[in-house]
């Protein structure tokens, strides 16, 4: 990675801003603008020459965050040794010489008067075309899950620890100690699934890279120290990877044991500072009726943790209205056909930040995603579907609220001026069109009078035997497709009228649909965090309460109207779904459906009313 | 599945009769989730110190449905000491203890209990408490300052288990 950064650095094409945050995106594709937040480094990168002359005579001792606080730094260090750009930086909270009577050391020995105690932070602004994520990850810290003992005995570490300590560039150069005496260890235990497909923790998913970093971690010490015993206690071994399974059996040949069985307990011998973990070996199963229990005595056992989506993620999601998985890690715009594209046009995703995945998959995504993003600043322009939301500004009543939902940022408004929408920024998903009760809005291809005039045809004729659905593009409408795909029956009733999303249906239309005599309407998008539109149906969810409420006071059964979430590979749940309302409908009475009818008539606006008044008197 | 046949050529019957009265008891069918990794095995104290006992086991058993053999004369469900440390270590939230317990009482409905749970049984219907009272635990009571013991309301208690009429369906 060391030379790569540099390359990188040293790019004509390629400004590094290291050390700085964004601080604010605004803007869409191919216009967005970066607020950058450069912090103040107290040294000037262009001056220093990394001569260590300050690092010498710096009084302050720190934990060394890169070593994993196995070793110290200065308050003016290098936080690793391949940084780019290779100059110390100077932590301010750490640091004495603020006051440089105080001290003021490494700024008297810095014969290149590089460092700068006044340096402050600095905000630069960048215009750019398209925006790659890659934030990265966090490790998962094992302090919870207190079974293992890693806070209590010192010869428990973590994957990350293990990895500095056998590193040449580690805190030992490369000696492989344990934390207690310092002695090598002879015996080491692994456990695998350290805050990884673990449900209770709220880590259900797989980490993807600590089994074959296991593997990895016990080849390395076969080969450095032949006379280690390895022990790596593990529910499953996932080596899937190309030449994976390869170094899998390279493992197992030189000797390490795999024990299938999650230790329950670890207990330390406090004289030696020795482990003991006691585990149900599940494959060994003893003959005569004994129960697998082993105890194994070990000289250090390794914690293989698992990975968490980086704490930074919230706030970039915020800034470029972007949405998570159930996992806590970015969605991509499309799982199999868009895995690197973010559903904010101009955005793209690289490595862990998307999910867990090893350096090959981060490498291979990062080319993806550069390229992506080549192809689309080169062509110079973008297309677009034609289903983009276009505003009225005369008819627009200038209040904003079509701003505020907007999943994708893409309408403008300020107070007292009418809203105008970013069409490269549309993804045409309608919510906008469906909150509007001026009716400024019009959604090309699914406009309201379009959308009507599909539910009074529809419930022109005998409207009593049918089940009205909605059904948004990708998801309901899509496991209806799957439904009849997989020759699935069910009750030929339902009538479904498609939207992009199940946001586009507005309160008028259900109500239409009721007034059109409907005795059932369904309302059906993708599963609650699983919309096409970022969170589009969050507004569903809250139009369908509100009309459950409208229907409830105008003396109309709630019920009729039904939300139901159902994904395009759903196809048997959209059949139960039909059959379910198909039910319901038998136990609508024509009464009701005339109560309805009537119940639901829109009120003549007092603005029209006024009017009539006017014309009667004139 | 690889392991575990019990008879060596015969093939495992999945049984989903008992399956499904066993979810019955027990809310959210939890035992579907145990993708066997041990974890409850490695702090069990009742497998610590019999060779019988195994919760890991007896979640593979609940999973074929082998009812014949969990709810036997012989069942070892009774070693289970309860003491939670399955449910502290179960990363799929299969609640093993919560699954033998269950167990248990399905035991006890067909009336198979070793004579000590019948003693309890019979202690509890009689008094309201597990353990029966004595001086001895009055004194020990005085000498670290708590109150003496309040009066149990029998007449609720035995409200509350007598057996529903119409079917027996009591705990």
């Amino acid at each position: 990675m060391g030379p790569k950064a540099i390359d990188a650095g040293r790019h004509p094409n390629i400004e590094l801003l290291t050390y700085s945050e964004v601080e604010e995106v605004s803007g869409y594709v191919g216009n967005f603008v970066a607020t950058i937040r450069k912090k103040a480094r107290y040294v000037d990168h262009t001056l220093c020459n990394a001569c260590e002359e300050c690092v010498k005579v710096c009084p302050v001792s720190k934990p060394d965050e890169y070593q994993m606080g196995l070793s110290s730094r200065r308050a003016i260090y290098i936080p690793f040794p391949q940084a780019v750009p290779c100059s110390y930086i100077l932590n301010m909270d750490d640091c004495l010489g603020n006051n440089p009577i105080a001290c003021g050391k490494c700024a008297d020995v810095c014969e290149k008067k590089a460092i700068n105690y006044d340096d402050e932070d600095e905000l630069v602004v960048r215009e750019v075309g398209a925006v790659i994520v890659a934030i990265g990850l966090d490790v998962y810290d094992p302090t919870e899950m207190d079974e293992y003992g890693y806070t209590r005995h010192a010869n428990v570490i973590t994957s990350m620890e293990f990895e500095r300590l056998i590193c040449a560039g580690g805190p030992t150069a490369g000696h492989f100690v344990r934390p207690s005496d310092h002695e090598r260890p002879k015996r080491i235990g692994f456990i695998q699934c350290v805050g990884s497909r673990n449900p209770k923790i709220g880590r259900p998913y797989c980490s993807n890279i600590c089994c074959m970093n296991t593997i990895k971690d016990t080849l390395l010490l076969a080969d450095h120290y032949p006379d280690t015993e390895n022990f790596v206690f593990y529910q499953d071994i996932r080596a899937f990877g190309k030449s994976f399974e390869d170094m899998f059996q390279r493992s197992k040949e030189t000797g390490t044991r795999y024990i299938r069985g999650l230790p329950g307990d670890v207990e330390e011998d406090p004289e030696t500072g020795n482990l003991v973990v006691t585990v149900e070996n599940t494959t060994q199963r003893g003959g005569n009726g004994r129960s697998g229990l082993e105890r194994y005595e070990l000289d250090m056992l390794v914690l293989s943790v698992g990975v968490i989506p980086p704490k930074d993620l919230a706030k970039i999601s915020g800034m470029l209205t972007l949405s998570k998985t159930s996992d806590g890690f970015f969605m991509e715009s499309h799982p199999k056909l868009k895995p690197v594209d973010a559903p904010t046009r101009g955005v793209f995703f690289a490595g862990f930040c998307e999910s867990p995945k090893d350096i090959k998959d981060s490498v291979c995504q990062a080319g993806a995603a550069s390229s992506r993003a080549g192809a689309l600043l080169n062509a110079g322009q973008i297309q677009i579907e034609a289903i983009t939301s276009r505003i009225d500004e005369i008819e627009c009543k200038k209040c904003g609220l079509c701003a505020k939902i907007c999943p994708y940022g893409a309408i403008t408004w300020q107070k007292g001026e009418v809203a105008t929408v970013i069409e490269a920024a549309c993804a045409g998903c309608g919510s906008c069109g469906a909150t509007c009760q001026f009716g400024a809005i019009t959604m090309r291809h699914f406009t309201d009078d379009q959308l009507l005039a599909q539910v009074r045809a529809i419930l022109a004729r005998k409207p009593e035997d049918k089940v009205f659905v909605f059904a948004c593009n990708w998801c309901s409408y899509a496991g209806g497709d799957m439904a009849g795909i997989s020759r699935i029956k069910y009750s030929a009733s339902n009538r479904v009228v498609r939207t992009m999303c199940s946001a586009r249906v507005s309160e008028d239309m259900v109500l239409e649909a009721f007034r059109c005599g409907a005795p059932v309407v369904l309302v059906s998008g993708c599963h609650y965090a699983d919309c096409h539109y970022i969170n589009a149906n969050r507004q569903t969810v809250v139009r369908v309460q509100r009309l459950w409420d409208k229907l409830e006071k105008a003396g109309v059964r709630p019920e009729r109207l039904q939300l139901e979430w159902i994904s395009a590979a759903e196809g048997q749940k959209f059949a139960k779904v039909m059959n379910q309302m198909e039910e319901l409908r038998k136990t609508v009475t024509i009464k009701e459906i005339e109560h309805g009818r009537e119940a639901l008539k829109p009120k003549p606006k007092k603005a029209a009313k006024k009017k009539e008044a006017a014309a009667t008197a004139g | 599945m690889p392991d575990e046949p019990e008879k060596k050529d015969d093939v495992v019957k999945v049984n989903f009769d008992f399956r499904r009265e066993l979810a019955e008891k027990i809310e959210g069918n939890l035992a579907s989730f145990c993708y066997q990794c041990g974890a409850c095995v490695g702090d069990c104290p009742a497998t610590m110190y019999s060779d019988t006992f195994n919760p890991r086991e007896i979640m593979l058993k609940v999973l074929y449905g082998l009812g014949d053999e969990l709810l036997g004369e012989d069942s070892v469900m009774w070693e289970c000491t309860n003491c939670y440390n399955c449910h502290e270590r179960c990363p799929q939230e299969v609640k093993p203890v919560e699954v033998i317990i269950s167990l248990k009482n399905m035991l006890a409905d067909r009336g198979i209990y070793p004579d000590p749970v019948a003693k309890v049984i019979k202690t509890f219907e009689e008094t309201g408490r597990t353990t029966p009272l004595s001086g001895a635990v009055d004194k020990q009571r005085e000498r670290f300052g708590l109150p003496p013991l309040s009066v149990v309301p029998m007449d609720e208690i035995s409200l509350l288990i007598e057996p529903a009429p119409p079917e027996g369906e009591d705990n």
